[in-house]
């Protein structure tokens, strides 16, 4: 799963937009969702958000329903949840059983929730789809997140994945030994994997010390990063977007869907 | 600078010595040398100290006993001396997992560049140019686990040559990759020399190193226990396989060909494929 995000990050539709246009769309967009107090804006901004991803960045339906199917259907269950016991006014429906009693008030709330929920995580959705970490790591820093966590998280980046090639084929070898027949020898078979994996970070920690201190390594990762010059024109775009999405806000806060 | 006739030594270890922290003595009194422009071979089986007498050249590692010369000046064992040598000796490792740390293949070429403080506009020119000799244009943006053994291994070079080494010291440069790509490393190896950069490989794959190696040290247990060019070192049998190597193919079925079945070949035996051609057409005439 994370192999597949990661790989339409650097491969998508949307590759040679200005990453940090993107980074400011989502941001300023997910905003916009969390402030909304009435489920139309965050759903429309769902729905352009799937638009842009599906016809301009091309990331396939299937990786988008499984980006979005979990945070859909927690959503869901939460719209359950507050109907049933988030009303504080008078009841709109009894289920007639176990005493449950759905509340208008308590439905709309968990409408808001869902639809904020699943506008902020469309915005996360665009990010992560169409934007590589590297460049996340990037803006982080020049946002003074501490240099120690923006080079850690670096290191740590570039090595998940190494050390799930590595857990993998680990992994097999166990397996083409029998290793996973039965819990007692999945459990041991897991626990030396975990071991083992452990000593190789070790290891390889050393290694990795070593060829940077060859190459002048002295304290502090200095990040090398061209980007092309933030356009004055995608700019304005987000801005007049971002100004109907908030008039949007204004002219539906009193909506509701019951 | 390089002046004078003494200074074409570019790199001397004199009677070096070292031993690990737990005791292992990896290098007994190890002399090598190298000269400005020259492809230098180190060949000896796993565990010879190949990669510990490597970590010396540009000062990880210091040694116990012993010396080591960059440019007939002695290594200096500070800040300003390491970031000096480091400069001009380049270390290729072997894992390229080990060396390409940074997310993306740009930023891992920048690396040595940026280290050296230079200014962005040269960094990008050098990575730009580096890229370009090593063949990976239009990767720069690509993490290093979306490329293949022998990509990364071509980047690993690329972050070195970013820094204009003026020696490039690749351990086992060759190991893990398919011919072709074993070949292509080489190839470029070859080119680069042909630039200018004086080249240090180790490696065991004695059927790849006399097509390229100028000269070949062996290494034995910590020792180098024969020195000189190809055609010299392959022609005393007995120390290479005493040191658990072996002769080159060629050179092998020259010698079974000799000594099985009486075909009067000389020695020293052809050690490509090339030469053995011209032997056996040799050979082929004389019969007529
Ligand atoms: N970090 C270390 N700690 C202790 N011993 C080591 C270490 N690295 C290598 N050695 C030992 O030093 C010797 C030389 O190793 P090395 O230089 O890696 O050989 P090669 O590169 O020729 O395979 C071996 O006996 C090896 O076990
Ligand atoms: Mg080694």
């Amino acid at each position: 799963m994370v192999n597949i995000l990661e790989s339409y990050a650097y491969n998508n539709g949307l590759k040679n937009i200005n990453p940090q246009i993107k980074i400011l769309f989502a941001f300023i967009t997910l905003i916009v969702s969390l402030i909304a107090v009435s489920p139309v804006v965050p759903l429309i901004i769902a729905f352009f958000i799937f638009l842009l991803l599906f016809f301009e960045a091309k990331i396939p339906i299937s990786v988008y329903l499984k980006f979005m199917s979990i945070p859909l259907l927690f959503g869901v269950f939460n719209i359950i949840f507050m109907t049933l016991f988030f009303g504080i006014s008078e009841p709109w429906v009894n289920l007639g059983f176990l005493n449950l009693i759905a509340y208008k008030d308590g439905f709309n709330l968990g409408l808001l929730v869902f639809s904020r929920m699943i506008g902020c995580v469309s915005c996360m959705a665009f990010l992560i789809l169409t934007t590589p970490v590297s460049e996340l790591l990037f803006l982080a820093e020049s946002f003074k997140v501490p240099k120690i966590v923006t080079e850690i998280s670096l290191l740590m980046y570039r090595y998940i994945f190494v050390f799930l090639e590595e857990a993998r084929t680990m992994y097999h070898a166990q397996e083409t030994r029998c290793g996973y027949s039965g819990i007692k020898k999945s459990l041991k078979s897991l626990g030396l994997l975990i071991s083992n994996l452990f000593i190789r970070s070790w290891t390889r920690g050393d290694a990795i010390y070593l060829s940077m201190q060859s190459r002048g390594y002295n304290g502090s990762i200095k990040v090398f990063h061209t980007n092309n010059k933030l356009g004055f024109k995608p700019i304005l775009m987000i801005l007049f977007f971002e100004s109907l999405l908030l008039l949007g806000v204004y002219l539906t806060r009193e909506f509701q869907l019951i | 600078m390089i002046t004078g006739s003494d200074s074409m030594e570019i790199i001397n270890a004199d009677n070096i010595s070292y031993s690990y922290p737990d005791g292992t003595q990896a290098l007994k009194n190890v002399n090598f040398s190298v000269e400005t422009g020259e492809i230098v071979a180190l060949l000896g089986p796993n565990g010879a100290g190949k990669s510990t007498l490597f970590l010396h050249f540009n000062g990880i590692l210091r040694p116990e006993s012993g010396k080591i010369k960059v440019n007939s000046q002695p290594i200096v064992y500070d800040k300003k001396g390491l970031m000096e040598v480091r400069k001009k000796v380049g270390i290729v490792f072997q894992n390229p997992d080990d060396q390409l740390f940074a997310p993306t293949v740009g930023e891992d070429v920048a690396f040595g560049p940026m280290n050296m403080g230079l200014e962005l506009q040269e960094v990008e020119k050098r990575v730009k140019e580096a890229l370009e000799k090593v063949d990976m244009v239009g990767y720069e943006k690509k993490p290093p686990h979306h490329l293949s053994g022998g990509q990364k291994k071509r980047v690993a070079i690329a972050g070195i040559l970013a820094m204009n080494p003026e020696i490039m010291v690749l351990d086992e440069p060759t190991s893990g990759l398919d011919p072709k790509g074993a070949s292509l490393i080489l190839q470029l190896l070859y080119k680069l020399n042909e630039e200018g950069i004086t080249i240090i490989i180790s490696t065991h794959d004695v059927d790849l190193v006399p097509l390229y190696a100028d000269r070949i040290y062996i290494i034995s247990e910590g020792k180098i226990i024969k020195k000189g060019t190809p055609r010299n070192v392959f022609a005393d049998i007995n120390t290479i396989r005493g040191a658990n190597l072996r002769l080159p193919r060629i050179a092998h079925l020259i010698e079974i060909l000799q000594k099985e079945d009486n075909v009067p070949f000389e020695k020293p035996y052809p050690l490509t494929i090339g030469e053995a051609r011209k032997r056996v057409l040799e050979h082929l005439d004389d019969k007529k």
